[in-house]
C-alpha cells in the first residue's frame, strides 16, 4: 500500500494548500495511507463507531465552533478519546485556530495540526483531487505510446521488434510521441493515462543510430506529455500457426490495472509498413466509437445476400408445374 | 490435383464464421486451394475471396486442391462442410 508521510506532504504541498503547521515538527512523522478525507463532526460529539481515523481529518467552521462551545473538561476528555486513534493529521480550514488544549494534546500524542487559509469546500476538493492522483494505481510497461489521430496507441512487443522505428515513422506522418520504451500507466477517472517515467524529454533509441531527441528533431507538435490509452497493438514476428484475426468480428481485450483495453496482435514481417496499419487501427477504432463496424457491416450484407439466394433457390425447386 | 464437389448443408450458408474456418484450415497446408462456384473461382486461403462467393444453403461448390498435401486439405475442408460448420 502506497503512503506518504505528513512531513513530505506538508513540505511539498504547503504552498498549494496554503498550509502552516500549528503543532511541533515532531508531529509530522505519521503517514497518510488513505485517499479519502473525513469531517470528524460525530467523533467530536463523542460518537466513535465507524470513525475513519486513518484519513486526514478536516475541520471546518462548524467543527471549530463546536470545539469552542465545549466546556474545558469536556473538551479535554473528548480530545483524549479522539487522539488515541492513529490519525495522520488534522487540517483546519479558513485559517481558523483550534482550542489550546487540543493543540497541547496533539503535541503529546504526535498528531499534526495544520492550518489552511483555503475555504473548507475548496480545500476539501483540492485535497481530494491531490490524494486521488497520488494514490491512483499505476504500473510501468515496456512499450511505446503514440497519439495517432487522437487515439492513444500502446505499441508493445519484444525488444528489437520495431516499436521505436514504428513510432518514428508515425511521428514523420504528423502523429505524436508520448514516450518510448517505458510507459507509466496510471488509472484515473476510469481511464488509463500513459506518461513518461521521467521528464528528460522525448528521447528514443534507434538501433544502429543511438539516442535521438524527437522533440528537437521534429518540433513541439510531434510530442505530448500524456495520453489516454485506447488500444494496445502487440507487434510480433510472423508465426505460421498463430491464429491471427481475419475478419475482426470478435474483439480481443487485455487487462491493464483492471481496465479492459482492446488489443490487436499484429504480425510483423520484413517490408511490411506497420505504421500505416497502426493508422488504420486508430481510424477503425474511431469508426467503432461512432457506431460503424466494418466487419459487422460486411458480414451482415453477406448474410442478407446468402439468405436471399437461398430463398430464390428454394422457390425454384418447389416450383414443379 | 484433386477436385471434389460438395453441397452446402448448413442452413445459414457460407457466412463469415464458416468462411473463417475454411480459410484457417486451408492455410495450414502447402497446397494451392481454390473454390469454384458457378463461374467464379477464388483462392480458398483468402477470407475476402471465400466470402465473395456468398454460397447459400443447397448450392454446390467445387473444391480444387493442388500440391503435396492436397488430399489432406480436401479431406479436412470437406469434413467441415459435412459437419455443417458445427451449425444447423
Amino acid at each position: 500500500m502506497k503512503k506518504i508521510t505528513v512531513k513530505e506532504f506538508f513540505n511539498t504541498k504547503k504552498e498549494d494548500f496554503l498550509l502552516s503547521l500549528v503543532t511541533k515538527t515532531h508531529t509530522l512523522e505519521n503517514s497518510i495511507s488513505s485517499e479519502y478525507l473525513n469531517r470528524p463532526g460525530l467523533a467530536l460529539a463523542g460518537y466513535f463507531e465507524r470513525f475513519s481515523a486513518d484519513r486526514i481529518q478536516i475541520l471546518g467552521e462548524t467543527e471549530v465552533s463546536f470545539l469552542q462551545s465545549m466546556k474545558e473538561e469536556e473538551l479535554y476528555d473528548r480530545m483524549k478519546e479522539l487522539l488515541v486513534f492513529s490519525i495522520p493529521c488534522f487540517i483546519v480550514a479558513k485559517g481558523l485556530s483550534v482550542p489550546e488544549q487540543m493543540e497541547y494534546l496533539a503535541n503529546e500524542m504526535n498528531i499534526a495540526i495544520l492550518i489552511s487559509k483555503m475555504s473548507t469546500d475548496k480545500l476539501y476538493h483540492a485535497l481530494r483531487k491531490y490524494l486521488e492522483d497520488y494514490f491512483a494505481p499505476s504500473k510501468t510497461i515496456h512499450g511505446t505510446l503514440v497519439d495517432v489521430f487522437g487515439v492513444g496507441i500502446l505499441l508493445t512487443g519484444t525488444s528489437g521488434i520495431g516499436k521505436s522505428e514504428c513510432a518514428l515513422d508515425l511521428v514523420e506522418r504528423s502523429h505524436r510521441l508520448i514516450t518510448d520504451d517505458v510507459v507509466k500507466i496510471t488509472y484515473r477517472d476510469d481511464v488509463l493515462i500513459g506518461t513518461s517515467t521521467n521528464d528528460y524529454g522525448h528521447f528514443m533509441e534507434i538501433r544502429g543510430v543511438g539516442l535521438v531527441d524527437v522533440e528537437k528533431m521534429f518540433g513541439i507538435q510531434a510530442v505530448r506529455i500524456q495520453k489516454r490509452i485506447d488500444v494496445q497493438i502487440e507487434l510480433m514476428p510472423w508465426q505460421d500457426n498463430m491464429d491471427y484475426e481475419r475478419i475482426g468480428l470478435s474483439d480481443n481485450y487485455v487487462d491493464i490495472l483492471d481496465v479492459q483495453i482492446p488489443i490487436i496482435y499484429l504480425p510483423v514481417s520484413p517490408g511490411k509498413n506497420v505504421s500505416v496499419i497502426v493508422e488504420v487501427v486508430a481510424m477503425n477504432h474511431i469508426l467503432k466509437i461512432y457506431g460503424y463496424d466494418a466487419a459487422k457491416t460486411y458480414t451482415m450484407r453477406l448474410q442478407e445476400d446468402i439468405q436471399k439466394k437461398a430463398k430464390i433457390r428454394g422457390a425454384l425447386i418447389d416450383d414443379k408445374e | 490435383m484433386i477436385r471434389k464437389t460438395i453441397v452446402i448443408v448448413n442452413k445459414l450458408g457460407m457466412h463469415a464464421r464458416p468462411a473463417t474456418m475454411i480459410v484457417k484450415a486451408a492455410s495450414k497446408y502447402r497446397s494451392e486451394f481454390k473454390i469454384r462456384k458457378d463461374n467464379m473461382e477464388i483462392n480458398g486461403k483468402s477470407i475476402m475471396g471465400v466470402m465473395t462467393l456468398a454460397a447459400e444453403y443447397g448450392s454446390s461448390l467445387e473444391l480444387i486442391a493442388d500440391g503435396v498435401d492436397e488430399e489432406y486439405l480436401i479431406d479436412e475442408i470437406a469434413g467441415l462442410f459435412a459437419a455443417k460448420f458445427d451449425e444447423e
